[in-house]
């Protein structure tokens, strides 16, 4: 599905530049689901931003699809149009209704008609439970139920591939368990995932893969059962002592 | 001039109708502010996206050419009074135009100056995560622009526009220097046939009040509209 090559990325400021990617390679094959986790300031939310171009890779390689998105030229928008993402703070346009957020990318980028896509919402927000909210402005909304939203805004384009970045991490802890019950279903379903959390019940439940990054690089790559149980590397077992402890 | 206030009044208004120049000239001010205004917020616009995306994306040399010309555009405006740029306009680089057309195009110009500023605040004012919400869904830049930040970016800088609104309307008081019988010249007519000012000047000043007045009272009610989706 995606596979990322040789993947540099700094960042420039006022005061100079800092390597936060400094090579990365990994591959994540049809319907995987694969968790990269690392402490903060590692690098793993500008990996995963770099798989849809979000962040423009310094150097190296990401191929999605068999296509180089890399490459001078290529229509980003197509390429996102089939890679959804979730992001963190939820991002749903205040402005506009629970359903206006999630038909207008279909039926701009004239995938649905308006009816279709009123149609397909509905069913989708079925799916999450909230299905009697399509009226509702974000605001009115809690944080799990706007995230939920969120995650089927992306859905409505039909994507390949999902990028989720930190998706609980600024919910309430009651909230925390709804969101992740969505993302497993989808999971379930097949959908090819790629999740950066902090939520290490749902790395161990539903990944296929964990990806442990630090540095800006990959440190240990493995399943989650070994990555738990038995982490080859000292970085990752020092970070996994710390959070499993807490 | 010990006449009496409804004789005064009788002779700037009634007397040969010259009520006219009143409703003619207010027909006048408002035709220009409301062209203006338009021409100002698509011109406001336009400098608004042309600042924000160069300040996004410093090293592309199309937007640091267009960006160079919009900084021209609001050095100069902003740096001259407008009643000159309404002259410039009619006298030197428009002279084939009708009155009418040079105002609203000088007016336009002038307040798409002021605009730009307060629309590019509201721009910025809109969280980052929207624009990238938008296009990781696959919009372009434009469709995210437009349909996702500024009417969040109009919203949020309504006031200020609503402000300039009511600033529009009061300059267009100078048209009456490239020959149009906007409200305020059209007093000043009337001034000038009765020899007395009194009556057709505190009438002009107080229809634009009366017209701010109720302008300001139609602003609470869009702003009630628009944190429509801001209640709980």
């Amino acid at each position: 599905m995606i596979s990322v090559k040789g993947l540099h990325k700094t960042f420039h400021n006022a005061r100079g530049s800092v390597e936060v990617l400094k090579g990365i390679d990994a591959e994540i094959a049809d319907g995987e689901k694969v968790v990269i986790i690392g402490p903060s300031g590692s690098g793993k939310s500008t990996f995963l931003r770099c798989m849809n171009l979000l962040e423009t890779p310094t150097l190296g390689h990401i191929i999605f699809d068999g296509q180089d998105i890399t490459k001078k030229g290529t229509d980003i928008d197509k390429v996102r149009m089939q890679m959804g993402m979730v992001f963190q703070q939820f991002d749903l346009f205040p402005h506009m209704t629970v359903e206006e957020n999630i038909t207008l990318a279909p039926v701009m980028l004239k995938k649905e008609s308006k009816e279709e896509a009123r149609a397909h919402a509905y069913d989708l927000l079925k799916m999450v439970g909230l299905e009697d909210k399509a009226g509702s402005y974000p605001k009115q909304l809690s944080g799990g139920q706007q995230q939920r939203v969120a995650i089927v805004r992306a859905l409505a384009m039909n994507p390949k591939m999902m990028l989720f970045d930190e998706p609980t991490s600024a919910l309430d802890p009651e909230m925390v368990g709804e969101v992740l019950n969505v993302m497993e279903r989808l999971a379930d379903e097949g959908m090819t995932m790629a999740v950066v959390t902090h939520e290490m019940g749902f790395a161990k439940e539903v990944a296929n893969r964990v990806l442990f990054v630090d540095g800006g690089q990959i440190l240990e790559e493995s399943t989650p059962d070994e990555f738990f149980s038995h982490p080859r590397n000292p970085r990752a077992q020092d970070f996994l002592s710390k959070i499993l402890n807490t | 001039m010990n006449r009496s206030l409804s004789d005064r009044l009788y002779d700037a208004l009634i007397y040969k109708d010259r009520w006219h120049y009143i409703t003619n000239g207010l027909e006048y001010t408002i035709i220009i502010t409301i062209c203006a205004l338009i021409i100002g917020l698509i011109l406001g616009s336009m400098s608004a996206i042309v600042k924000t995306a160069y300040q996004n994306n410093k090293r592309n040399p199309g937007l640091a050419i267009l960006n160079f010309i919009v900084s021209i555009y609001l050095t100069v405006i902003r740096g001259t009074p407008t009643v000159v740029q309404l002259m410039i306009m009619y006298f030197i680089i428009w002279q084939s135009g009708t009155s009418l057309e040079v105002a609203i195009a000088a007016f336009g110009i002038n307040s798409g100056a002021y605009l730009a500023e307060v629309l590019r605040s509201g721009i910025q004012s809109v969280d980052r995560g929207q624009m990238e919400a938008g296009r990781s869904l696959g919009l372009s830049y434009p469709q995210t622009m437009w349909k996702i930040i500024l009417p969040q970016a109009f919203k949020n800088v309504a006031p200020a526009i609503f402000n300039e609104f009511i600033t529009l309307l009061k300059e267009t008081s100078v048209a009456g220097y490239v020959g149009i019988q906007e409200l305020t010249k059209g007093g000043d007519i009337i001034r000038s046939i009765t020899y007395d000012a009194v009556p057709p000047l505190l009438i002009v000043a107080l229809i634009y009040l009366v017209i701010v007045i109720g302008l300001t009272q139609i602003l609470r009610v869009i702003e009630r509209r628009l944190a429509q989706s801001d209640l709980r």
